[in-house]
């Protein structure tokens, strides 16, 4: 167990054999950097820190889950996790002040400590009860939340506070003429709709045509007035450093106000694992890369531990930026190792660049990546389920309403009742033979199905039954019992209860003492 | 009648207790550096003092030159007839220079703009806040409405003669040039007095007015005073002289071209 842990726990580099095409995989890696920069800026902004906090969120993080993975999926800053990480810590510290910052990272710490202890209790398999409608559901939410966060950077409504979604809607459209920056706004647009339009030449860049468009506009807007007049929001220089080593402040005042944090590190530990692991399983069914999932559930946890200790916050698998990379032939992890160093490059350069950046611009492509999260074809896929289509409608408005967080519970309550009433149901086909009925159960039978089956005894009364067990796929002690006591009431009326069942269901039904009124045919 | 007397008598013994109470409970910066837990208010406030001192590593985001707020807000803003900052009970108010009321964030915001001579931070921008929290402290004890003692810079009064740069150049290069260097471009901690590193032309700093007044009360550093009123001035219309960032409010052409060459 140990030896096989360790082994999870050293980078394994078995990738290296299949390096025949290095230059593929750099190029997809340098596409992969440029696309990582605006998402990290604006992911800091929902995180409620510093743009440079972001980027090295998008070279640290990528790194270390890289190094440590085993697919080509890349890792990096993540909408889901920045917006609750924004969220558990607003309450205790103003935005962006230092000791927000120093929650954060006491945060991030938590997510990697409740990620390792996941993978040491195996835990990547939780999520395959995580139902894809509730992941789904969690995106589209998490994608309005953007959309509605966005606005506020394109309508320059910084200083606004509104507790519900329609209350800011009405008071945005009510007050529009007061309330809204018009070059903000204009800058806003002018980068959705050259994002929209770009996508239909080129759907692999339009989130750097959407960045240009609205950085050119920003420049016309500064050219023509001043800052003053404006009031518009700029990206502002980035005081990138190569090594931004720190060490989160961790001392016993700390510790006693972030336990407020725990329920916030374990949601953002469950999701920010659950989008990686869909991802990965996703990659596991349309390539063939050998992809260990513990390992990456591994490569997480360290990256999200380690990832305070160079001033950056925790992250997950970007789906986007994975599919960009999958489109471009990556399908190793040298494209995420590569796409770190890259961003570290490319900001270097485009760091006095980037300054006149406006931030209206930065909020139109998260406009952008809002819209796409909420897939509106999911709905009509899902209403043909009604079941999955609820678990999808709930955590929608509950995300919605409540937040994440709560959003998240709802899914995974919802995901596992679903779950329990389907297993706990049973498929009983009654037959006729010799005017006797047979019973034939499909299914679990256990206690909590064996109330299913109570009422086709009642229904035959009086009769000899024979239950038909050989589809049946788990037997427990209560539903032993139940066969018991039921044999023991059809022997006082002098009827029969039969049983059909293999070697193997017999010898366990001996082990669990069953009655000797039971006829036991053996097929 | 009587009762309502009687509670306003013992208000009144109260507001000097309790004013004095709130002075004596504010800890010294040097005390809550030395604290290894703060809350959101003192951990704002030692952040803002941080970002006065130390403007070039704590708010780098929106500086384009060279300078620290404690440049000219001697002592980080504590020194009187240095511009200090205990203001923060005259804000808002209505001010000359953009003809609108001024609350405290749009003060500090344009200091960023045209002494920093670099972008606008937003209103509720972190580095904002926290330089809003630490004038707080800083002006704990003082009236609200009234002008502290010692706020901005004295007043040079008329000295008959006008400014003159030429003998400015002289003083200057007798007085000033062993620190900000006889280019102006400051040398190791001294600031940058002009070039593209120093405050911009629509700077307080690059009224002649106030430019002599600081200089006179000031400078040289740690020779106060020394200075007679028209050096001063002639000192000041020197500097006014040199090359120095354009005001972001016209020529905005050239201003974003300096932004995207430095």
């Amino acid at each position: 167990m140990i030896t096989k842990l360790l082994r999870e726990a050293t980078p394994s580099f078995t990738w290296r054999h299949r390096l025949d095409n290095w230059r593929t995989e750099i190029f997809a890696g340098f596409v992969g950097a440029i696309l990582v920069i605006p998402q990290g800026i604006t992911y800091a902004y929902l995180a409620g820190l510093q743009p440079e906090y972001g980027l090295y969120c998008a070279i640290f993080v990528t790194l270390f889950s890289s190094l440590l993975g085993t697919s080509s999926m890349m890792s990096g800053p993540n909408t889901a996790v920045a917006i609750l990480i924004g969220t558990a810590v607003v309450p205790l510290a103003g935005r962006g002040s230092p000791i927000y910052i120093d929650y954060v990272f006491l945060l991030c710490l938590m997510v990697g400590i409740v990620q390792l202890l996941f993978w040491l209790l195996r835990g990547a398999r939780v999520f395959q009860y995580l139902s894809p409608a509730a992941i789904s559901g969690i995106s589209a939410g998490a994608g309005f939340l953007i959309i509605m966060a966005s606005l506020d950077s394109i309508l320059d409504l910084s200083t606004f506070k509104t507790t519900f979604f329609y209350e800011k809607l009405y008071v945005i459209l009510s007050d529009a003429g007061s309330l809204v920056n018009p070059y903000s706004f204009v800058i806003g647009i002018c980068t959705i709709v050259a994002g929209y339009v770009g996508r239909r030449y080129s759907p692999r860049y339009f989130i750097i045509i959407a960045v240009c468009a609205g950085y050119i506009c920003g420049l016309l807007v500064a050219f023509i007035w001043p800052q003053t007049e404006t009031e518009l929001e700029y990206l502002g220089r980035m005081p990138l450093e190569w090594l931004p080593f720190a060490v989160p402040t961790v001392n016993i005042e700390y510790l006693m106000t972030s336990l407020k944090l725990i329920p916030y590190a374990i949601a953002i530990a469950f999701i920010g694992l659950a989008q990686s692991l869909v991802i990965v399983r996703e990659l596991k069914m349309e390539t063939d890369q050998h992809i260990d999932l513990d390992k990456e559930v591994y490569a997480q946890g360290v990256s999200s531990i380690l990832a305070p200790f160079f001033s950056s916050f925790a992250g997950s698998g970007s789906f986007n930026r994975t599919k960009v990379n999958q489109s471009l032939g990556a399908t190793t992890p040298l494209s995420g190792i590569v796409a770190g160093v890259f961003v570290l490059v490319l900001i270097t350069f485009l760091g006095p660049i980037l300054t006149y950046m406006p931030m209206a611009a930065m909020a139109g492509t998260l406009f952008i990546v809002g819209m796409d999260m909420i897939k509106w074809h999911d709905i009509t896929h899902y209403s043909l389920v009604r079941s999955e289509l609820v678990i999808y409608l709930c955590t929608f408005v509950g995300i919605m309403f409540f937040g994440l967080a709560v959003g998240i519970e709802i899914a995974v309550f919802l995901s596992i009742s679903v779950f329990l009433v389907r297993i706990s149901q049973l498929d009983i086909k009654v037959e006729q033979s010799n005017s006797e009925p047979v019973l034939k159960v499909k299914g679990a039978l256990f206690y909590a199905s064996v109330a299913h089956l109570t009422e086709q005894f009642q229904s035959a009364v009086g009769k000899n039954l024979t239950v038909d067990l050989q589809y049946t796929t788990h037997i427990d002690q209560s539903a032993v019992d139940f066969f018991n006591r039921e044999a023991k009431n059809m022997a006082t009326k002098e009827n029969t209860l039969t049983l059909m069942i293999n070697e193997k269901q017999r010898r366990f039904l001996e082990k669990l003492g069953a009655n000797a009124t039971i006829k036991i045919v053996m097929i | 009648m009587r009762i309502s007397q009687l509670v306003l008598c013992v208000m009144l013994l109260l507001v000097p207790f309790a004013a004095n109470h709130a002075q004596q409970d504010q800890p010294s910066i040097t005390q809550l550096l030395n604290e290894p837990f703060l809350d959101d208010y003192y951990s704002n406030v030692v952040y803002g003092y941080e970002i006065v001192t130390n403007t070039q590593e704590h708010a780098s985001r929106y500086v384009g030159n060279s300078l620290n707020c404690s440049n000219c807000h001697l002592q980080a803003g504590t020194q009187k007839d240095a511009l200090p900052l205990n203001v923060a009970g005259m804000y808002p108010k209505w001010r000359a220079k953009n003809g609108k009321r001024n609350g405290i964030g749009l003060r500090i915001r344009e200091c960023f703009l045209y002494s920093m001579d670099g972008i606008m931070p937003t209103e509720d921008a972190p580095e904002v806040l926290a330089i809003a929290a630490y004038i707080t402290y800083l002006s704990q004890g003082q009236v609200l409405g009234a002008e502290p003692e010692g706020r901005g810079v004295p007043t040079i009064p008329d000295t008959g003669y006008d400014p003159n740069p030429a003998n400015g150049r002289a003083v200057y290069l007798a007085q000033c040039a062993s620190c900000h260097g006889q280019q102006g471009k400051g040398l190791g901690q001294m600031p940058a007095v002009w070039g593209g590193d120093s405050y911009n032309k629509g700077a307080g700093m690059n009224r002649i007015q106030m430019a002599a007044g600081f200089i006179w009360a000031n400078m040289p550093l740690g020779n106060a005073k020394s200075l007679s009123y028209q050096q001063a001035l002639d000192v000041s219309a020197y500097l006014n002289l040199q090359y120095r960032p354009a005001d972001p409010n016209d020529s905005k052409f050239l201003k974003l071209l300096e932004h995207l060459i430095n």
